[in-house]
């Protein structure tokens, strides 16, 4: 009865629970989708057309814009004299740096997910950086000589502040431990970068560290304990349980790594296209130097999300 | 009963209370046998190594934050001296007064506090948004939708600098030259003093705001993802029976996921807060010279204090510093108290899934 009077007083169209739950989405993400087609699509757009013109500011207000065609990126690719070494040392850089932070933070995580003492306060240390080492933060510390000067034993400020170099290891005292083995100086030159580099490292990999701590600890315990049951060594469990069951993570983190760095205020190529934008009439340069290099980060997350996912291994739930 | 040699003895004491006598194998011998073996010595020199190295690591992590800490209390001749290294010897609160005094400290601070905390705020909203409808609900175009999330995290922030102020500078809804309020304009050319146009939005919040709202500003797109995982680790059946008990999908939100959700979304307001805090490419975008003071604008040497001496570079090189430990402080506090949500809100969002 009540069913038939509330179809006369109603008479709408049925909307399946399916349809109402998916305008119920669009509701919820219509934020970012109003702001993206709003903002962000035509400031991209806008961005490619400036890399493509050269712009002047008209001081009575409004600009100019003249469409120059590949201009621009020819001068940032042949005429610039240091845009492409720049590029180049720094992908290099880069290259090092990626499997460094990944492989350290996932170490920390393992870490400071087992029982140990103070593990709370190592844990609100560890996560400092994340929080406070940003922003102008990092800017200081980039050109810092306070640091080498306060850590060096007896650092003699000769008026310039860069006389006291202080490494954690040097080339010179290493080489000879491992000149019996055969590796490469090149291997060694890389580890001996990454230990003097630690402190860039640690301050890099905070959020890595996060997202590895919260994989481990969704790793079910049973697992662990039947491990142990079975005999297996905590070396072994690390290799044959750990590893897999946090490899979607590696690539998570492997991605995030890769763009952060890119896209990172203190990273070489970064801070040289940000002094190109503030010379007289660099900043459609700069933006065409910008859309070269987005072109590369592109790739090469596309290359080491194609590469990791064939080692990924994923927990089937039912 | 039988008692036998080493059987315990039970003894009534009292009505209510018995002892039981028996004899222990001695101390020294229980303590051998648990932790005198191999494993456990292989699992204290685990330990062992474990803490050594956590503590080296936290080392490597507090000394340059002591440096800076001991070289803003020290004065102008203790950096000359070459025996003055961790601990200063004339220490001094000049470098401070400078730098709160002549470099408008006080209102930077209040500025940047007022612009972090409601673009935090903002961002923290909108990605719990737009991450729970990412989270919970099917439609279609979705996954591209995600996929344009990662995009503009992807995106260097440098290759929008300049399209970035030439929005806002202009403002207008629309691509290039055409948008919604000059069109406006070429109706109604003005009304009363206001000319119809383009607005300028540079040198006011409004830019920040609007990228805040609409998850678009400093690694939201990281944020989305992590608010996105966070919601898939709650479970359906609790919305569920809230749409049962005739909610809609806005209040069940407000009303059943937000009050759960705490800890998540501190960690997000915690890196929405201290990023904005300590931004300095969209303050650098969206505020000139004459804009308000905002925390980037204080490094500066004080003219008041006088650096033109032997030890030049490092009082230089300690001031600078001490400017961003001033802007540390505010976040130092805000960050002891919300660490511990920090690493809870992460652990339960069962980001592996």
């Amino acid at each position: 009865m009540t069913n038939n009077t509330a179809v006369k007083q109603a008479p709408r169209k049925v909307v399946s629970l399916d349809k109402r739950k998916a305008h119920a989405g669009w509701l919820f993400v219509l934020p970012f989708v109003i702001g993206f087609i709003a903002i962000y699509l035509p400031v991209i757009l806008d961005s490619l057309k400036y890399s493509f013109c050269s712009l002047k500011i008209i001081p009575g207000g409004g600009y100019e814009l003249t469409f120059v065609g590949f201009e621009n990126y020819q001068k940032a690719l042949f005429e610039d004299p240091s845009f492409v070494q720049i590029l180049i040392a720094g992908l290099k850089q880069l290259v090092l740096d990626v499997p460094a932070i990944v492989i350290f933070s996932l170490f920390m995580a393992v870490l400071l997910n087992g029982k140990i003492l103070g593990r709370a306060a190592f844990r609100a240390i560890f996560f400092i950086p994340v929080i406070l080492s940003t922003g102008i933060i990092s800017n200081i510390d980039a050109a810092n000589t306070l640091n080498e000067y306060m850590g060096s034993a007896a650092g003699i400020d000769d008026g310039s502040g860069s006389s006291t170099v202080t490494q954690i290891v040097s080339l010179t005292d290493v080489s000879w431990l491992f000149s019996s083995m055969q590796v490469g100086t090149e291997l060694l030159t890389y580890a001996i970068q990454l230990v003097n580099n630690i402190f860039n490292i640690i301050n890099r990999s905070g959020v890595q560290m996060l997202i590895f701590l919260a994989a481990l600890q969704s790793i079910s315990p049973a697992i662990y304990e039947s491990c142990s049951i079975d005999g297996a060594t905590v070396w072994e469990t690390f290799w044959k349980i750990t590893i897999p069951m946090v490899s979607p993570m590696i690539l998570v983190n492997a991605i995030y790594t890769l763009i952060d760095s890119f896209t990172s205020e203190s990273n070489t190529i970064m801070s040289y296209i940000d002094s190109v934008y503030n010379q007289p009439g660099g900043n459609v340069l700069s933006t065409a130097m910008s859309w070269i290099y987005f072109l590369i980060v592109i790739l090469a997350v596309a290359v080491v999300a194609a590469i990791l996912s064939a080692y990924i291994f994923y927990q089937k739930r039912d | 009963m039988d008692y036998s040699e080493n059987s315990p003895k039970i003894k009534r004491e009292t009505k209510n209370k018995i002892r039981v006598e028996f004899e222990r194998t001695s101390w020294w011998t229980r303590f051998r046998l648990k932790y005198l073996t191999g494993s456990s010595f292989v699992k204290g020199l685990w330990w062992l190594f474990r803490f050594v190295l956590l503590l080296g690591v936290s080392y490597v992590i507090l000394q340059p934050f002591y440096t800076k800490i001991a070289s803003s209390f020290m004065s102008r001749e203790d950096f000359v001296d070459v025996t003055v290294k961790l601990i200063p010897r004339h220490p001094t609160l000049d470098t401070y007064k400078a730098i709160i005094v002549s470099n408008g400290y006080l209102k930077a601070l209040l500025n940047t506090t007022i612009l972090s905390v409601s673009c935090a705020l903002l961002q923290t909203l909108s990605c719990s948004f737009v991450g729970y409808g990412f989270a919970k609900y099917k439609f279609k175009g979705a996954k591209l939708l995600f996929a344009l999330v990662i995009l503009t995290m992807i995106i260097p922030h440098k290759t929008l600098h300049l399209s970035l102020f030439m929005k806002f500078r202009f403002f207008d809804l629309g691509i290039g030259k055409v948008g919604l309020l000059s069109l406006l304009g070429k109706i109604i050319p003005n009304i009363g003093k206001w000319q119809v146009g383009p607005i300028s939005l540079i040198n006011t919040y409004i830019p920040l705001f609007i990228l805040s709202a609409t998850a678009l500003a400093f690694k939201n797109g990281l944020f989305i993802f992590m608010m996105r995982q966070f919601f898939r680790g709650v479970p359906d059946e609790l919305e569920e029976s809230a749409y049962i008990d005739g909610y809609g999908p806005i209040k069940t939100f407000f009303r059943i996921v937000v009050p759960i959700s705490v800890p998540m979304m501190i960690t997000v307001f915690l890196f929405a807060f201290s990023w904005q805090w300590t931004d300095n490419f969209y303050v650098n975008t969206f505020f000139t010279s004459t804009g308000p003071k905002l925390m980037p604008n204080i490094i500066s040497i004080p003219k008041s204090l006088d650096t033109d001496y032997a030890g030049k570079s490092l009082y230089e090189a300690a001031i600078r510093n001490t400017c961003g430990l001033l802007i540390l402080y505010p976040l130092i506090i805000v960050y002891l108290f919300c660490q511990r949500y920090l690493v809870q809100g992460i652990e339960r969002s069962g980001i592996v899934g």
